[in-house]
């Protein structure tokens, strides 16, 4: 097995398991009380863009984020604490999985369908303005995509030619609303080639096949500077919002589940790698699963000891200046006369 | 004596940008023809020249996206100066103040901060009419996480803007459109006024006024017509929550009578807010507070009509009158 299958597969298990287990553990337990979009079904992406990411790199995620937080590097002792509401999660516990962030990371996402996608721009403006080789990472959903500001945004990421790499995550469904109910177009690709902006369809289950495309695509914006987008045909297996399913409300059928279901690209590589690398990979899936599942074990206990924070109305303003600013001007007329004669003229 | 420097409240906000761009390198200016003909009421005049168009640079009619662009250049430690011509574009722009800039430092629990200034042309301009005379400022002073701020004066102008921009906290900077061409004397080095700290504007026994923006120049007519005959506590409220209270709640207890002017609708206004701290505070009053505000209705074109739509410096000598129980 060559390195890169390895942290693949990988990746894939580790945003798989670690979303199996706070399902699982979210009830009857009822330790984390915050909604959820879970993403399982749809690793591919965040899994096979986890190599390719740099430190100083950023990603400004939708709500469907967990993939991308840990794909990033994002503490999972941190992740599950701010589930639990703990001042110990990555947002002092004050935002939960729909607003998960990162400022180590820089990892950011937030819930206000493509708020997160406009600001990808400041993001890859900063970059370029400190002259640094880095990249942004702008994660969406096909029914993101039909926000007014996403039309402002490519616009402005082609004409200021921002380093970005857009990724829109079509699982074909806002909610439960199917995408031929919101939209004439299928393919949000299609749309965005009118702003001049070098745009790709994945429509495969071939992990290995979207490694190499994304290997690609962020080399190609590091020498460019100038933005991607990428669409990626997937399909979410769990509820809009979990842990619960929502499957009873027959918006989607069960044929099209039952045919993504068999097209999970986990399942498609195990068997993939299994089949070639025989008791090599299960010797290799042995260990990964075992030391991922002590580390979720080890997160969930981190997140159950840490306790609650005391304060955070602090945190609504930092209160503080630039360095520059080393002393406030008075002109209180009480304490510096010399102000009064100073009266504007009328207007 | 050395003559003192005069310079307009559009000059003094040219010359707080120049001084901030000195000061560091990461602040820099965009927005809707910011580098155009009239160059903001010429308030961004000059600067290209001095600096370079990385620093100072047009954007498209793209409001939303302008200000996530801001937004996340200054989570990035970029400290970006986003200009609207007029406030009233910034309506679209709600979500990314509501949901975005004014919650980015809290829901870090801190560890991340947007210091970025929004500059808006706000209020009275001839026939300007309902959609481009608004002020808007209570709406925005109603999120916790934002800082808005009206300056009165040049000089004002001049120490609130390098404060906003020099803030770590993101910035709302409105700039009424009748002041533009107002003069005084404004102090050539850069320096900074606190945000949150009410100006003492004049020194007065008989009344405790608190205007805020060009209701501080009326209040100061108001007063020049009244004489000796009545005299006012005028404070300079500069920004539009968040202040701190101690210096009109001492005057309070002078005076016991609370005037409030101030240019925008009066329901849920800075105003109704200050009173209902001044009245939570326990202090005591000898006459109910009074509210001087814009009608409850959207600003009318027609110049006579617009005429009757703003109060004036007789509005508050007629409501002072009443106050003080003085005839004059
Ligand atoms: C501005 C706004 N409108 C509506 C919603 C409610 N909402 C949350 S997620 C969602 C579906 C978004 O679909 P998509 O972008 O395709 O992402 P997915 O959930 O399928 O991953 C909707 C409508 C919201 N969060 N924000």
């Amino acid at each position: 097995m060559k390195n890169f299958q390895k942290n693949l597969y990988h990746q894939l298990l580790y945003i798989r398991r670690v979303q199996e287990e706070i399902s699982n553990r979210y009830h009857p337990a009822d330790n984390m009380k915050c909604p959820m979009h879970f993403c399982m079904g749809q690793e591919i992406g965040p899994a096979a863009l986890s190599s390719f990411l740099r430190p100083g790199d950023a990603i400004l995620s939708h709500h469907r984020s967990h993939g991308y937080f840990l794909a990033n590097k994002g503490s999972l002792n941190e992740m599950i604490a701010e589930f639990h509401g703990k001042e110990t999660g990555t947002n002092g516990g004050l935002a939960g999985s729909q607003e998960l962030s990162c400022t180590k990371t820089h990892f950011y996402s937030g819930t206000i369908l493509s708020g997160a996608f406009g600001m990808s721009l400041g993001d890859a403006f900063s970059k370029v303005y400190k002259n640094e080789n880095n990249i942004t990472i702008s994660v969406i959903g096909d029914g993101g995509m039909e926000e007014g500001i996403c039309s402002e945004t490519l616009n402005m990421a082609i004409l200021y030619k921002l380093p970005i790499l857009f990724i829109c995550e079509n699982n074909k469904y806002s909610t439960h609303t199917k995408l031929n109910e919101r939209t004439e177009y299928q393919n949000v690709s299609d749309r965005i080639k009118g702003y001049k902006i070098e745009s790709h369809l994945f429509n495969s289950n071939d992990p290995e096949k979207l490694y190499m495309l994304l290997k690609n695509l962020t080399s190609k914006i590091r020498k460019t500077k100038k933005p991607i987008f990428l669409e990626i045909m997937t399909y979410r297996f769990n509820g809009h919002v979990g842990p619960e399913g929502d499957d009873h409300y027959n918006y989607r059928s069960k044929a099209e589940r039952d045919l993504w279901s068999k097209k999970d690209p986990l399942k498609v590589y195990r068997k993939k790698l299994d089949k070639k690398f025989g008791i090599k990979f299960k010797n290799f899936e042995n260990k990964i699963l075992n030391d991922i599942n002590k580390k979720i074990d080890r997160s969930f206990a981190f997140a159950l000891k840490s306790s609650f924070a005391k304060v955070y109305k602090k945190y609504n303003y930092q209160n503080t200046y630039h360095k520059s600013v080393k002393k406030f001007f008075n002109n209180d007329i009480s304490f510096n006369k010399d102000q009064e004669d100073h009266r504007p003229m009328p207007y | 004596m050395k003559k003192k420097r005069l310079l307009t409240f559009a000059e003094s906000i040219n010359e707080a940008q120049i001084q901030a761009m000195k000061l560091d390198k990461n602040v820099f200016i965009f927005g809707l023809g910011v580098e155009k003909t009239g160059h903001v009421f010429k308030t961004t005049l000059g600067i290209k020249k001095k600096f370079s168009s990385k620093r100072i640079f047009e954007s498209p009619n793209s409001e939303m996206a302008l200000t996530t662009m801001a937004a996340g250049a200054a989570n990035s430690h970029l400290r970006p100066i986003l200009i609207h011509h007029r406030v009233d574009f910034m309506a679209y722009t709600f979500d990314q103040l509501v949901n975005w800039i004014s919650l980015w430092s809290f829901k870090s629990s801190g560890k991340s901060s947007m210091p970025l200034v929004i500059r808006a042309i706000i209020g009275r301009g001839w026939g300007q009419g309902p959609q481009h005379a608004k002020t808007l400022h209570s709406m925005f002073s109603y999120l916790p996480g934002l800082t808005t701020v009206m300056p009165s004066s040049p000089s004002e102008a001049k120490g609130l803007l390098l404060s906003s921009i020099m803030s770590n906290d993101p910035v709302i900077f409105l700039e009424y459109r009748a002041l533009f061409n107002t003069k005084e004397h404004v102090p050539e080095e850069p320096y900074f006024i606190e945000l949150g700290d009410v100006r003492h504007r004049l020194l007065g026994d008989d009344i405790t006024v608190v205007a805020m923006g060009p209701a501080v120049l009326t209040a100061i007519k108001a007063q020049d017509i009244c004489k000796n005959k009545i005299t006012f506590d005028l404070f300079d409220l500069r920004v539009m929550s968040n202040y701190k209270l101690n210096k009109i709640l001492k005057s309070l207890k002078k005076t016991k009578k609370l005037l409030c002017v101030e240019d925008g609708w009066g329901s849920g206004s800075t105003s109704s807010e200050l009173i209902s701290k001044i009245v939570e505070s326990g202090v005591e009053l000898s006459e109910p507070p009074v509210k001087i505000t814009w009608p409850s209705s959207h600003v009318p074109m027609s110049n006579p009509l617009e005429k009757d739509f703003y109060f004036d410096e007789r509005n508050i000598v007629k409501a002072a009158e009443k106050l003080a129980k003085i005839k004059i």
